[in-house]
């Protein structure tokens, strides 16, 4: 079959082929694949997080009640599988698998990723993780209990001695996969854009967007093997007898952490750090004016790369550290706000003097600055360990995580997603929709995750199935946020359903003159096989 | 289904409540969450006091900074729009502009170190104790024990919602609490014994992870008489949620009594809940 | 094979099924080593060969699929090389890709470095005072003077040896580059054998079970992970030697016996590690 493929290289092949799918080596297709598959594992993790915020909506067991959710423990397994979901499944795939292999090479103007083959084996992996995840789901865990519900951290001795089912085990193999899979991913995006940038490319006039990937890929190249050893290590205290957490061995449980959040951290910055980049490009867009301090904004990502290897401990201010550590950890934390003041206000200077349009994307990226300023803040509170002694493991964590994450890197994503929808799909989308999706999306992101600071303060433990009655009113008020934003997700399907029924032609640059990277030269979808000849770059 | 038009109720009640409390400044009981309201709960401990200033302090760093943010964002949306400015400047650099803004954050970063520090030494640095108490996590309940005053490990557990007696709160009320006289500085010593639990205290800005094979200490000093609940902050299983924390604070010769009444029993509990009535009825008066 | 049309010099490779049956044997070999360790299936299910608790089917299939991927996938990789798709900017791609695939390696070993040097330094925590020594209690370690010693004297001539067969290939000596070869497969195998006579001479457990502790859980997951590694390596020479005896190898042209010897130093970098910290300072 390959033969006969090959004399078919240049047309585009037909979108019901199974095979152009399946044995795709073109990083369009894998890239438009990443993005379904995004799509797919952020309506589960979405609908994990309705149910939470349904048993959460009032005092008592509404959910979770040894009825047909299962009891108590299943709301554990459904955060954990939450948070895994949405990471791993939702974000990585949406952000570097998805907008990452359309627009790295359409950018620097090569004609596909180096290692095309490798690129499909990093997508299909993710797949066969996900089964695996959702198959641990529903074999034993703790006692008889189903499911793994120990939190994404996957803290021991709960994730070794705590969970003695093989939930765990299928868990800890999916997350290996899924890591090998960012492995093979981030090796073919450093080769692509050290080696592939158009002739004249350098590395100093590269689109942001391709800075953050590259950022991003290396951190997600050096801190996954240490994840993977710590799970390797997980498995075998498990399995194999070995004593690696285990007191009574020697071992010992904050090593798990320490391990854990040198990967944790970098990871965090990898979700956001692509975001970066889409958020540069709409700014520069739609103010119709050349980015703000591009060196500037470039290593300012580098050095949240860099520092985000040597914060970790920040997450583990209550484990008993030496006060001296902390206070290390305290000052580096806080110096993370530096580079990232200078991307916020780098982006309002982009603004500052423009000629603003307030087209779709643009809603979404003002919408991002200014959510993630609010996340970001409050990061800065928890990052000194005498406050975040009080808030550890407290809602406030919880509302600050989701500022950065479900306000931050979602609008991101969804700002990329409605900037290169047509470029990606060829067809026009409805933009009223999309605005009414962000509309709801705003305002119901705030209302379940602002109130969750009060709770914080007011000192509610996460990862509770029921909490004191003094609780109450704000997680009412959270809840009835989370259905304002289920219309948002309405209106996110009907802009696709739309696209899909009407299929308007899109053009080639629906954006005007400030549209100026590459991937606006190519037609809407771009050739099957672009930049046949590779475009000059002055 | 919810009853919809009952919690839309429930909603307004609470939002004007909320307001009103706001509005009466802080009127919240000592030790338990406060429905609706907004900001920590009223410290009793000077770790808490400290942690609660130093907050106020951010407060008043990251609010005015989002709000910058805020305003910018906002005029350049209204100054910039391309019906205000249908030509864009093609600006891209301002060397001094950027120095500022890396600047100007190093310097807010050093303001909040500054009594960062002090504060996170203060409270990991544990004074001369009066007495130790050594708490241990068991899945899924507390067990506590008095090293200084001879009285071995007693078990406290949550008080099931059908078992609650008057006054006592759900998911936060145990059946036999740990108890501290007003005013002695306590060491706490935390571990568990089968996976990670946390002790945490919300009145007293305690919180310390309970590890197996660790022994890890903080201290508290309790200035007020009164009861004051925790929960369990590390997730820990099935039960996590169930395993809280409740201290009672009283005098010093309330607390030898019940020492001698021995401690996880009936009687040790009756000492108390005398003490509590008593105080109960003392307030009561006052008002 | 790229298009016929264009006018660079990247490598559009052929759609392939390889991506999708490796992913596929991966996800096999995860549900078979779950079902070998724990058990997804009962012991009186039909599929107990295959899933029940300690079974082997599962693994197996899972591997075969894993292994089969790997000969085909490779397999085309050198057929496309010796097609002529590999111009000097895909060369370099290649180069770049094993310098990253083997950082990613090094980030590996760091985890259980960490493990090791966390107990080594930090053991006084330890509330059991038997365990909160270094040594623990009743762990005799190895003298790294006996076979670590000769392992690590093996390994660094083995890199002398990869280095010798690969100038020999560029000088076009195309029988000091088999014999150098040859050679290197030699040691790896006296390499990893010697470490096989070790484990089985140790004094320490591996498992809690068999009264092992922590010592002997970082010692063997270490040492073992490394152990792994030189096999993989061992077998990436042989089959470069295989190739070089097959032709397939030119004094310009010869990356996959490059990025073997490349694999071989990084090996080799590890092991003095682990010898000058688990066996001589730690030791
Ligand atoms: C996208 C993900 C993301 C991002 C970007 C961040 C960004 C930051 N995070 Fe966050 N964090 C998480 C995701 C993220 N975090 C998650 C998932 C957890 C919980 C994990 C778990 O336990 O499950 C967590 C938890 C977490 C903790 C541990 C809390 C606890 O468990 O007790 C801490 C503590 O230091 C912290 C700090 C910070 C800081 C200082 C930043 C900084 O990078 C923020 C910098 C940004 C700004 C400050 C705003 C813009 C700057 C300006 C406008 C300039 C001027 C500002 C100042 C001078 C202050 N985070
Ligand atoms: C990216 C990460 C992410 C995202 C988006 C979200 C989104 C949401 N989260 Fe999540 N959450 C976590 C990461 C995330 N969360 C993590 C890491 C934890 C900690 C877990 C733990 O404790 O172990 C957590 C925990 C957590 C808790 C605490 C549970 C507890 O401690 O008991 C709660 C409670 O309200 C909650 C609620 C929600 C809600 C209502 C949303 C809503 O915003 C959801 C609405 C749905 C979406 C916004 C998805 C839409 C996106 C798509 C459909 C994909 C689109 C893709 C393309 C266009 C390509 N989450
Ligand atoms: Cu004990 Cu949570
Ligand atoms: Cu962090």
């Amino acid at each position: 079959m390959s033969a006969d493929a090959a004399t078919h290289d240049d047309h585009t092949p037909s979108m019901w082929d199974w095979r152009r799918w399946v044995f795709s080596t073109n990083h369009k297709d894998i890239g438009t694949m990443y993005l379904l598959f995004a799509i797919f594992a952020g309506i589960i993790g979405g609908g994990l997080s309705g149910l939470m915020r349904w048993e959460l909506a009032e005092p008592g067991l509404q959910v979770f009640n040894n009825g047909f959710w299962g009891n108590e423990h299943n709301y554990n397994v459904a955060t954990t599988m939450h948070g895994l979901i949405m990471i791993f499944f939702m974000v990585m795939p949406a952000m570097i698998g998805g907008f990452g292999n359309w627009f790295v090479p359409l950018m620097i103007g090569a004609p596909d990723m180096a290692f095309p083959r490798m690129n499909n084996i990093s997508f299909w992996l993710l797949p066969f993780a996900f089964i695996l995840a959702v198959m641990s789901m529903f074999v034993p865990g703790a006692g008889g209990d189903m499911g793994f519900g120990g939190g994404w951290v996957l803290y021991p001795p709960l994730s070794t001695s705590g969970h003695n089912g093989p939930a765990m085990d299928l868990l800890i193999l999916s997350l290996h996969i899924a890591g090998v899979s960012s492995i093979l991913g981030s090796i073919n995006f450093i080769t692509t854009i050290f080696n592939m940038r158009a002739p004249g490319m350098t590395i100093h006039k590269m689109p942001l967007f391709v800075w953050s990937v590259l950022v991003t890929v290396f951190l997600l190249l050096l801190s996954l093997p240490v994840l993977a050893g710590a799970l390797t290590m997980l498995l075998t205290d498990r399995n194999f007898g070995t004593a690696f957490f285990a007191p009574e061995g020697g071992g010992d449980p904050v090593m798990y952490q320490h391990l854990f959040w040198f990967f944790g951290h970098p990871e965090v910055y990898i979700l956001i750090l692509p975001g970066f980049g889409i958020i540069s490009h709409i700014v520069s867009t739609f103010s119709r004016k050349p980015i703000f301090g591009y060196l500037g904004m470039a290593y300012a990502m580098v050095a949240i790369g860099f520092i985000g290897f040597i914060v970790w401990a920040h997450h583990m201010y209550t484990v008993g550290m030496p006060v001296d550590l902390k206070a290390y950890f305290v000052a580096a934390t806080m110096v993370i706000a530096v580079p990232t003041g200078i991307k916020i206000f780098s982006w309002i200077a982009t603004m500052w003097g423009g000629s603003i349009e307030f087209r779709t994307p643009m809603m979404w990226a003002i919408g991002f600055i200014f959510l993630f300023t609010v996340g970001g803040v409050t990061g800065v509170v928890l990052a000194n360990a005498g406050v975040d002694q009080a808030l550890h493991d407290t809602y406030y964590v919880v509302a600050h995580f989701h500022y950065v994450l479900s306000l931050g890197a979602v609008f991101a994503i969804f700002a990329g997603w409605y900037y290169w929808f047509e470029k990606i799909f060829g067809v026009k989308y409805n933009s009223l929709f999309a605005r009414l999706q962000f509309l709801f999306f705003f305002v119901g992101a705030n209302i379940i995750f602002f109130p969750q600071h009060f709770l914080g303060l007011q000192g509610m433990p996460r990862r509770y199935v029921d909490y004191a009655d003094g609780h109450a009113f704000w997680n009412m008020v959270s809840s009835w946020g989370y259905v304002v934003m289920l219309i948002g997700m309405a209106f996110f399907f009907l802009v696709l359903i739309d696209a899909i029924i009407r299929r308007r032609k899109a053009d080639a640059n629906p954006w005007g003159e400030g549209a100026t990277t590459l991937e606006w030269t190519l037609s809407s979808p771009p050739p099957f096989h672009q930049f046949s000849e590779l475009p000059k770059i002055k | 289904m919810p009853d919809l038009y009952g919690e839309a109720m429930r909603f307004l009640t609470a939002i004007a409540l909320t307001w009103m409390t706001a509005a009466a400044g802080a009127f919240a009981t000592p030790g338990q969450p406060t429905d609706g309201n907004l900001g920590f709960q009223p410290a009793v401990t000077p770790i808490m006091e400290r942690i609660n200033e130093f907050h106020n302090l951010l407060l008043w760093i990251i609010i005015p900074i989002t709000i910058f943010v805020m305003g910018l964002l906002l005029w350049v949306m209204i100054r910039y729009n391309r019906k205000a400015n249908p030509t864009p400047s093609k600006n891209s650099h301002n060397t001094l502009l950027e120095v500022v803004w890396t600047a100007v954050p190093i310097l807010i970063l050093v303001v909040i170190a500054v009594f960062s520090f002090p504060l996170l030494y203060f409270q990991d640095e544990i004074p001369e104790a009066d007495f130790t108490i050594k708490a241990t996590g068991y899945q899924w309940y507390w067990g506590y024990e008095y090293p200084d005053q001879d009285v071995p490990e007693y078990i406290s557990t949550m008080v099931a919602e059908e078992d609650l007696a008057e006054g006592q709160l759900r998911n936060l009320s145990v059946d036999y609490p740990l108890v501290v006289p007003v005013g002695a500085t306590v060491r706490l010593q935390v571990t568990a014994a089968d996976v990670i639990h946390n002790w945490a205290m919300p009145a007293f800005g305690t919180k310390m992870d309970a590890i197996p094979g660790r022994i890890n200490e903080a201290w508290f000093q309790v200035n007020e008489e009164g009861t004051y609940y925790g929960q369990c902050s590390e997730l820990c299983g099935i039960r996590h949620a169930f395993m809280p924390i409740e201290v009672h604070a009283v005098s010093q010769d309330v607390f030898d009594a019940w020492v001698a009444a021995g401690p996880g029993s009936d009687e040790a509990n009756a000492v108390i809940a005398e003490y509590s009535a008593a105080r109960e009825t003392r307030l009561a008066q006052l008002d | 094979m790229a298009g016929h049309a264009a006018k660079h010099d990247y490598h559009l490779v052929d759609p392939s099924p390889w991506p999708f049956v490796g992913s596929l044997g991966a996800f096999l070999l995860a549900v078979g080593a779950v079902g070998n360790m724990k058990g997804l299936v009962g012991a009186d299910h039909p599929l107990a060969f295959m899933y029940g608790d300690g079974s082997f089917g599962g693994l197996i299939l899972g591997f075969a699929v894993v292994i089969y991927t790997m000969i085909g996938w490779w397999g085309d990789v050198i057929k496309e090389s010796r097609q002529g798709d590999h111009t000097p900017v895909v060369d370099l791609h290649l180069r770049y890709g094993m310098i990253m695939f083997i950082a990613s390696e090094v980030m590996f070993f760091v985890a259980w470095f960490w493990a090791f040097f966390e107990y080594a330094i930090f053991h006084e925590v330890r509330l059991d005072p038997g365990l909160a020594q270094w040594p623990p209690a009743g762990v005799e370690t190895f003298n790294p003077w006996h076979i670590p010693l000769m392992n690590t004297l093996i390994l660094l001539l083995s890199g002398t040896t990869v280095t010798w067969a690969h100038h020999a290939l560029q000088h076009g000596d195309r029988k000091g580059a088999k014999l150098g070869l040859i050679f290197t497969v030699i040691l790896g195998v006296c390499f990893t054998s010697l470490q096989v006579v070790e484990y089985m001479e140790a004094h320490f457990a591996f498992s809690m079970a068999d009264g092992g502790n922590l010592y002997g859980s970082t010692f063997f997951m270490a040492t073992g992970f490394h152990g792994a590694h030189v096999v993989i390596g061992t077998i990436f020479l042989a089959v470069c030697l295989v190739r070089l005896l097959a032709g397939q190898f030119t004094p310009e042209k010869h990356f996959g016996l490059e990025a073997a010897a490349w694999y071989w130093h990084f090996v080799d970098v590890v092991w003095l590690f682990l010898f000058a910290f688990v066996y001589v300072i730690f030791g």
